[in-house]
């Protein structure tokens, strides 16, 4: 008995090992292919032309209803947001219920009931159902239209758009419409408070009258049906429904630019800039090169491992998510590219956008990147096939589109028989990086600098997408700011005055390299305003200038010079080893952004003079100097790396650039109050 | 006797299963503490496989707020046998979903697969855990690529930066007082030594609860379970001790600014109890009351009679220690923020001194049965529940058996906690206004 215990554990631990040795390294294989199977909705058609799709589900005692009137988009013009007022409007009462009974009754089963221009939606409790229905139906066939109604809605809606006017995706998105459509077009439309001002109560009822009709439309429902009962009760609430003439349309069309071009978007309040690379496109549901299209756009930009998310995203790190999309649509399609980027790297996102725009132009896909993108779609297909929604959503398509009715059916066989080839010639056809609209809204004074420097003319626009002109590259100064407060910023920053004012002699020695030769630069100064700089390469002095503070000299290899006057008159109005104390005689001119960082620029004389306006320190001189054939440079100075000398901060770092020429000093050795004699000044 | 025992049995059996709402499940531990629920659901070709770790936002040390959600991002950059990058490549070429998210108490990632891909979600959650590759260049790129999701979802966006200004009030003590997303400075000076504690200290199989839910075989899925899971080292014991609060006694007054807006918001927040008590559900049912459906107090007040509000409605906050109630309105035209608070007031006094109506008492009861029926809904929904009950409130059944205690609070009850908890010294008065140019 014993042994046959024993060995019944030793049977049992030799199975925990064997299971203890999965092999982690590899990816486990899957099981068997999951059967597939497509649910069969019940359709009928009333005799007002409302279609009917019945989706029986008894998982959940629930129930939902979804009415959408497919007419062809038309223009609302200078009236627009009327339509959408009209479906805002319905459910506030009907000609046998007041708008409180009404809302309170919904309330009260614990249900949703929602009217919109082109359609409704209502869901309950299985039990609930009827009532609600009928509540739907009810708003939709007898509403009432009050003046009271309307005049809060107008009112609501204008708060609406104000309390977006400031939002910088709303308005990236409104633009990029009515420049993708145009402006008299049905999806580049927009309601404003223009225009929600010019829409009356007469004119939403006629919207109402013209539109909502059942000669194009369908329900759905869907969920803990008894389908008989459904029809029935569906024939009952809705064949009272009449039909109407709906005006015939025609949408003009929407063109692509001859050559890829910016659009620009300036808003002030931006800390991101919405990048939206577009193009217009003819692609509907069911088209021949529909899936090759949906294929090339998934490996694109398609989601997480698309690759503008790659690069944007995992290996740039510029934005959250960027992403691509492909709107198929029997009127009106477009293919977006697009990306929320920090202002600083606007530039280089543009750059990357289109690179992959183009790479999967000009270059055939991977077999693998097609074959994972196919499992994807796949994938998705089979986990969502089974799901009420997706069975109604499927039959909706198939009548929408007209398509074969086993357009689903074929769906994994489709997407199975798509080539490298296909996936090319859909991206050619329908990823326009040669015809698109960058359309950027973001902050112009952080970004236009650098956009200017890319191949694209650069067009502005404003919030409404009207031509605009190029938005002011400086900031304002805040009051109270002179040139005398900014240079006491800075004193307070390096140490303060009382310190600062401590040093009355200075002995910095740096070095740097030009053109491989290491040079040694040695400048003194001292109070009051004596300095002297002094070149040498190798030990032997090649250049020195001296200033005693009334005259000074230049010598160089040998040869020496007095100063001409001019000289001697700039060298009088500046004061070492400080000269920002003059600056405070300078004009505060303005702040300049540059590359995220605000600085305020004190002119002085012939320079110009950078101060960070946050932590206070100079950042630059840019001196304009006139050449011998009279024209101006400006020879820049940069100083960073500050660090603390008998508690007073210095320039570790400083950059000169004259002509081609870049120096890059690196202090090596300052002194303070030591070493420095009046006869070096001789 | 026996078997009028087992007969009860069976017609309780019948009884849950008579009943759709109710969600089957079972749950265990594996010997290293990890906490393991399994639900099947063979309607559909779809297994979840998620796993939901007992650390958030307010598990971080003092300026390092962000930190939770930034790991949150490293722990997709690879494991030691999933490359750099490969992550999502792995789910989508499997024809699967996944993602994750961080809240202040607890961060949750998962799968969604087609089923016979069950193995490979195991496969990836036990890499997960076991020995995920933290770099500093992982650090790098996601520490922008986090900060561009703050500049996204809150710097950008209009309304978005309330909640940071009614915690850092609210909160004086509690890890609560910062935002999830963190600070800029923040999640600049977190170091890869610090990512790789944090790691050590959390992210361990006694502090984690994995859910399987969908079309499984259950007996193969425990035995894979084991085989991914159960090798892995049980973590050291985690010992929270969060400081508490003082009680609020004196009204505060707060001004906050955003420069993405036009119309300015008041809101008066509360700080209340944790999310498991009795009082919180009370408080969901007061939001309910307040601000569900247009039959609601504050709307159809507000809104829709005296058109003083665009906007105005009550939020229950609720977390794991404490939770903040939150009123709110926008002003429609020129009407004052303070004038619809005092709107907001007059309601709250009623509810404390007057029962509510036995008709508004039932709609709230069917409102929160509809709730129920539509919270389980997705298999997705279903898993993330389940490890929410077991993970924040200890009680995995309470996915079953909330309703229960949502149908036997009384309209007294109400009364009572609009009481104890809404009154005028004890919140924050909140001014949520234009930024000034």
């Amino acid at each position: 008995m014993k042994t046959k215990i024993a060995s019944l554990i030793a049977l049992f631990i030799a199975t925990v090992t064997i299971n203890a040795q999965i092999d982690r390294s590899k990816m486990p294989a899957p099981g068997p292919d999951p059967v597939v199977k497509l649910g069969k909705p019940i359709k009928f058609t009333l005799k007002n032309g409302l279609k009917v799709i019945l989706v029986e589900n008894h998982k959940l005692p629930r129930v939902s209803a979804n009415l959408t009137i497919d007419n062809k988009p038309y223009l609302e013009g200078d009236i627009a947001g009327v339509s959408s007022m009209m479906g805002s409007l319905l459910g506030r009462g009907t000609t046998s219920i007041s708008k409180d009974e009404f809302n309170e009754k919904i309330d009260f089963y614990g249900a949703n009931v929602s009217f919109f221009s082109s359609g409704a939606f209502a869901s309950s409790l299985t039990k609930y159902f009827p009532e609600i229905l009928g509540l739907m139906a009810d708003g939709m066939q007898n509403p009432v239209f009050s003046k009271e109604e309307f005049d809060k809605e107008v009112q609501v809606t204008k708060d609406g758009l104000k309390s977006n006017e400031k939002s910088v995706t709303a308005a990236a998105r409104r633009v990029e419409n009515v420049l993708t459509y145009g402006r008299n077009h049905p999806f580049g439309e927009f309601t404003s408070k223009e225009s929600v001002e010019k829409i009356t109560l007469q004119e939403v009822e006629n919207n109402y009258n013209t539109y909502y009709k059942p000669n194009n439309a369908y329900l759905v429902i869907e969920g803990d049906i008894n389908p008989k009962e459904a029809k029935a009760l569906v024939k009952e609430l809705f064949s009272g429904w009449q039909r109407g003439d709906i005006p015939e349309y025609t949408m003009p069309e929407a063109n692509n630019p001859t050559a890829t071009e910016i659009n620009f978007v300036n808003m002030d309040n931006a800390v991101q800039s919405e990048i939206a690379i577009i193009n217009n496109i003819d692609l509907t549901l069911g088209d021949k090169d529909y899936y090759a299209a949906l294929l090339a756009n998934n490996i694109l930009g398609g989601g997480g491992t698309a690759r503008l998310f790659m690069n944007l995203r995992e290996d740039k790190g510029y934005t959250y998510g960027s992403y691509s999309s492909l709107r198929q649509n029997r009127y009106a399609g477009s293919f977006r590219a697009t990306a929320s980027v920090r202002n600083m790297v606007t530039d280089s996102s543009v750059v990357e956008l289109q690179k992959e725009i183009n790479k999967i132009r000009y270059k055939k896909v991977s077999a693998e990147e097609l074959e994972n993108s196919k499992e994807q779609y796949i994938g998705g297909f089979v986990m969502d096939v089974q799901k009420p929604r997706t069975v109604a959503n499927f039959a909706l398509n198939i009548e929408r589109y007209n398509l074969p009715e086993d357009f689903y059916e074929n769906y994994i066989k489709n997407i199975k028989a798509v080539t490298l080839d296909d996936v090319q010639n859909a991206a050619i056809k329908y990823f326009r990086g040669d015809k698109a609209r960058i359309v950027i809204t973001g902050k112009g004074i952080d970004v236009l600098t650098n956009l200017e420097k890319t191949d694209y003319a650069i067009k502005y626009f404003d919030k409404e997408g009207n031509p605009a002109v190029k938005p002011p590259m400086t900031l304002p100064i805040p009051e109270g700011m002179t040139a005398e407060t900014v240079v006491n910023k800075y004193i307070e920053a390096i140490g303060g005055e009382e310190k600062v004012a401590a040093i009355k002699t200075t002995m910095i020695v740096s070095n740097a390299t030009i053109q491989g030769t290491p040079l040694v630069m040695t400048t003194k100064s001292s109070v009051p305003n004596k300095s002297l700089q002094e070149i040498s390469v190798m030990g032997n002095v090649m250049q020195k200038t001296v200033f005693n503070g009334e005259t000074g000299y230049q010598s160089a290899r040998g040869q020496k010079m007095d100063m001409p006057q001019a000289q001697i008159d700039e060298a009088k109005a500046t004061l070492v080893p400080f000269s920002d104390m003059a600056y405070k005689k300078g004009t505060l001119d303005r702040i300049e952004p540059i590359e995220g960082v605000n600085y305020y620029v004190v002119k002085f004389n012939s320079t110009e003079v950078f101060y960070d306006m946050k932590t206070g320190l100079k950042a630059k001189e840019v001196k304009t100097v006139k050449t011998p054939d009279g024209k101006e440079v400006k020879v820049p100075t940069t100083f960073g790396d500050y660090k603390a000398v008998n508690d007073v901060l210095f320039p570790y770092s400083v950059g000169l650039k004259t002509g081609p020429m870049d120096l890059n000093f690196e202090v090596k050795e300052i002194k303070v109050n030591e070493g420095v004699t009046d006869a070096d000044f001789e | 006797m026996k078997k009028s025992i087992l007969a009860l049995a069976s017609a309780f059996v019948f009884a849950f299963t008579a009943n759709a709402q109710q969600v089957e499940f079972e749950e265990y531990d594996l010997s290293n503490g990890m906490h393991v629920i399994l639900h099947q659901d063979t309607s559909a070709p779809v297994v979840v496989t998620s796993v939901m770790y007992h650390v958030g936002a307010k598990d971080e040390q003092p300026g390092r707020t962000g930190m939770a959600h930034f790991f949150e991002h490293l722990l997709f950059e690879g494991t030691k046998n999933i490359k750099k990058g490969e992550w999502f490549k792995l789910v989508s070429s499997n024809g699967g979903r996944n993602n994750a998210n961080t809240t202040d108490d607890r961060t949750y990632y998962y799968e969604i697969f087609p089923s016979n891909k069950l193995e490979l979600g195991l496969w990836m959650e036990s890499e997960r855990l076991l020995h995920p590759i933290i770099g500093q260049d992982g650090v790098d790129t996601q520490n922008e690529v986090v900060k561009e999701e703050k500049r996204l979802r809150v710097d950008n966006q209009p309304y978005s930066k309330f909640l940071e200004y009614v915690k850092e009030n609210i909160f004086k003590k509690h890890p609560y007082k910062g935002t999830t997303i963190g600070k800029m400075e923040d999640l600049d000076a977190a170091t890869l030594e610090e990512f790789l504690a944090f790691n050590k200290k959390y992210y361990v199989p006694n502090n984690a609860t994995l859910v399987v839910a969908g079309d499984i075989d259950k007996a193969a899925t425990k035995k894979m379970i084991e085989d991914y899971f159960g090798p892995i080292p049980k973590g050291e014991e985690i010992v929270r001790n969060f400081p508490k609060e003082d009680l609020i006694t004196e009204a505060m007054n707060a001004k906050g600014y955003d420069a993405n807006i036009q119309i300015p918001a008041i809101m008066a927040a509360y700080r209340t109890p944790s999310m498991k008590t009795r009082d919180s559900r009370v408080l969901d049912m007061i939001s309910s009351y307040l601000s569900s459906g247009r039959s609601s107090v504050l709307y159809k007040k507000l809104v829709d009679e005296k058109k003083m509000a665009l906007q105005a409605g009550a939020i229950n906050a609720s977390q794991e220690d404490y939770g903040t109630y939150i009123l709110f309105g926008l002003p429609q035209g020129d009407t004052k923020l303070m004038d619809i608070i005092a709107e907001v007031d007059e309601e709250i006094v009623k509810m404390q001194n007057e029962l509510i109506s036995e008709k508004d008492f039932q709609k709230l009861q069917n409102q929160f049965e509809n709730n129920f029926v539509n919270s389980n809904s997705s298999v997705e929904g279903i898993a993330n529940s389940l490890a929410r009950y077991n993970v924040l409130y200890g009680d995995t059944n309470l996915i079953n058996s909330e309703i229960e205690i949502f149908r036997s609070i009384t309209r007294e009850e109400i009364k009572e906690v609009a009481k104890k908890y809404l009154n005028p010294n004890q919140r924050l008065l909140l001014e949520y206004l234009p930024k000034a140019k």
